[in-house]
């Protein structure tokens, strides 16, 4: 059976480097790791151009060129002589390796620096597998997780138990929870987290996460920086292998721009796990509209296979939308509860735990000029978040008043929230969901829809610094 | 040519590929087990597995032009020795040990960046062809904006 290069998707994984062979016109050979090769059609593959180098030069002299990949599922290399068509500085073929490119850039410090120049597109002459680096299935049982078309994840089965799960919910909270809670026991994606659009522009932050220690909530990404960032910006899914040796590698690019005087120190800390090998970046869009994007990291070296960026690419559509359903169904359902609802005052509808923690003081500091409260010292949030709790805190104090509306929040002009589109049940679960893991004993308790109460567990005093 | 150093650095097991073209400027490339650098510091031997030997030597025996890239995974330190071709035989039994010794040095230091040695379980590494070559050019090949430089 002859090869093709429909079958060695597994091969543009990037999890083992690529080899470039090239030959100047002159005749001296020459050999390269190559940072990214990408398949474009069944006889054409596109190598990356980041640096005027010596390959670069080669085939400008030369087209031929010769190509050795490994597919990390079967261990098996391939040889593709490979003769250059053209380079590409836009398109699809380009933006999608540029993506993936300046993502990992992004992490590094190096955004602008470690770029995509061109994407040289080959015409890809013969495929043959090589001999050196087989030794017999044998010894490559084990080596891939999974086989190529074995052990699908994305079953019709999978994906209705996850859709039940998420026709369960009851309320933004619920939903955001299954979600994730779904990615793991269903499909054993076991470390993820969900960003929103913050209401500050060019920011998302982390409104629900699982697999953990820190769930991190309240923490932002900026759009373009990062993964996140990236899909974010791109509104495009990136699928990551090998990332540790990605990053390796634009970490050595970096020492080098650095030692060049090139960019600047920074180093941009990833979110979720500290060593991620594998990572998905999928936005959250509806009809163009970015609702959130839902990040999926792996410490495993190739946990996302193609199949799997395909399938999580429609539920990306399929939760964006539940999400956004959840939202506006939220604040229908408030603006409805609240038109009935009694005082203020009135009793709670929902049982109310005692927090598991308790401080017997809190100093609460919010500062004005930043829009951000600390408490005891440390970052507690910023932004409408810390303006919404500082005015409970406020009236409590003053008024001492402990249950109020989602919609006195939306009347309240000194809250500045957005006329169109407010996101004020997400902003409030944000809110919630940071105190439960900062300081549990300021609670906001759900009595119903559009209705909470703020209860303090410790003695709480406020100040206010510029 | 090349200095104690770089020698090190070339035995220190690393990732090694060899380049060879044919008449046509068509290259050729194989994976090589091991280097090593012979006392004088002018020629090199490339250890490349026979079964996969045969398109490289058949190149360097018609044209003798060579070119060797090697890495160091942990830090992608790495640099590209070019050269013409002199001799080649089958590696001896008393160089087997030498050989995958290097060889093993260069799967630590895969798992010192996290990747598997499973792949690189199923590579063929032994026999060998030693193929020696004589080196005119040395160019750093550290990834980024200096790659390419010449090293000597």
């Amino acid at each position: 059976m002859s090869l093709t290069l429909d079958s060695l998707a597994s091969c543009w994984q990037g999890l083992i480097p690529a080899t470039l062979y090239t030959c100047s016109r002159d005749g001296i050979p020459n050999a390269a790791y190559l940072s990214h090769i990408e398949y474009v059609d069944s006889n054409h593959v596109a190598l990356s151009f980041q640096f005027f180098n010596k390959s670069r030069r080669n085939v400008a002299e030369n087209p031929n060129a010769l190509v050795r990949v490994l597919d990390p599922d079967t261990a098996q290399g391939y040889a593709l002589r490979l003769r250059l068509v053209r380079s590409e500085t836009a398109g699809p073929i380009f933006e999608r390796m540029a993506l993936r490119i300046e993502a990992i850039a992004s992490y590094s410090g190096l955004k602008g620096i470690f770029k995509l120049l061109a994407a040289d597109i080959y015409e890809v002459r013969s495929i043959e597998p090589v001999a050196d680096d087989v030794a017999g299935a044998a010894a490559r049982e084990g080596l891939g997780r999974r086989g190529s078309a074995s052990d699908p994840r994305f079953t019709m089965r999978a994906l209705q138990d996850l859709s039940v799960r998420i026709h369960r919910a009851a309320c933004l909270d619920d939903l955001l929870d299954s979600i994730l809670a779904g990615l793991d026991e269903i499909f054993g994606f076991s470390h993820s987290m969900i960003l929103v659009p913050a209401e500050e522009a060019g920011v998302l932050v982390m409104i629900a996460s699982r697999g953990y220690p820190e769930n991190g909530v309240g923490a932002e990404a900026r759009i373009g920086e990062g993964i996140i960032g990236v899909v974010a910006e791109a509104q495009k899914p990136i699928r990551i292998s090998g990332l540790l040796r990605a990053l390796l590698y634009a970490h050595a690019v970096g020492q080098r721009a650095r030692a060049s005087g090139l960019c600047p120190p920074e180093r941009i800390p990833l979110p979720g796990l500290a060593s991620p090998e594998s990572q998905l970046g999928i936005p959250l869009l509806v009809r163009g509209e970015l609702v959130g994007v839902l990040c999926i990291e792996s410490e495993e070296q190739y946990r996302f296979h193609e199949e799997d960026k395909t399938s999580i690419e429609l539920l990306g559509s399929y939760l964006a939308i539940a999400i956004q359903n959840m939202q506006l169904q939220e604040r229908a359902e408030s603006a409805a509860e609240e038109a009935l609802a009694a005082a203020p005052e009135a009793a709670p509808t929902l049982p109310v735990h005692p927090p598991s923690r308790v401080a017997a003081r809190r100093e609460v500091t919010y500062y004005t000029g930043d829009e951000l409260i600390m408490v005891d010292g440390e970052y507690l949030i910023r932004s409408l978040p810390a303006r919404i709790l500082w005015k409970l805190l406020t009236v409590r104090e003053r008024e001492g008043r402990a249950e109020f509306t989602n919609r006195e929040l939306r009347l309240d002009k000194s809250l500045n929230l957005p006329e169109f589109k407010d996101n004020l049940e997400s902003r409030l679960l944000l809110l919630r969901r940071r105190l439960d893991q900062k300081c549990p004993d300021i609670r906001l308790v759900r009595r119903a829809r559009g209705r909470f109460g703020l209860e303090l567990a410790s003695e709480v005093t406020l100040s206010t610094r510029p | 040519m090349l200095d104690r150093q770089l020698a090190e650095f070339l035995e220190d097991g690393l990732a090694i590929y060899i380049a060879s073209r044919n008449a046509d400027l068509e290259p050729n490339g194989a994976h090589v087990v091991a280097l090593r650098v012979d006392d004088d510091l002018q020629h090199v031997v490339a250890f490349v597995p026979t079964v996969s030997a045969d398109p490289v030597l058949d190149d360097l025996r018609s044209n003798g032009q060579v070119a060797v890239v090697c890495t160091r995974p942990p830090d992608d330190k790495g640099c590209q020795v070019k050269g013409v071709f002199t001799d080649a035989g089958d590696a001896g039994p008393d160089e087997r040990a030498w050989v995958i010794a290097q060889w093993e040095r260069f799967r630590d230091k895969l798992e010192q960046v996290g990747l598997p040695r499973t792949p690189t379980d199923a590579w063929v590494t032994w026999p060998c062809v030693a193929i020696r070559f004589r080196v005119n050019a040395l160019f750093d090949q550290t990834p980024g904006p200096g790659a390419g430089a010449p090293l000597a």
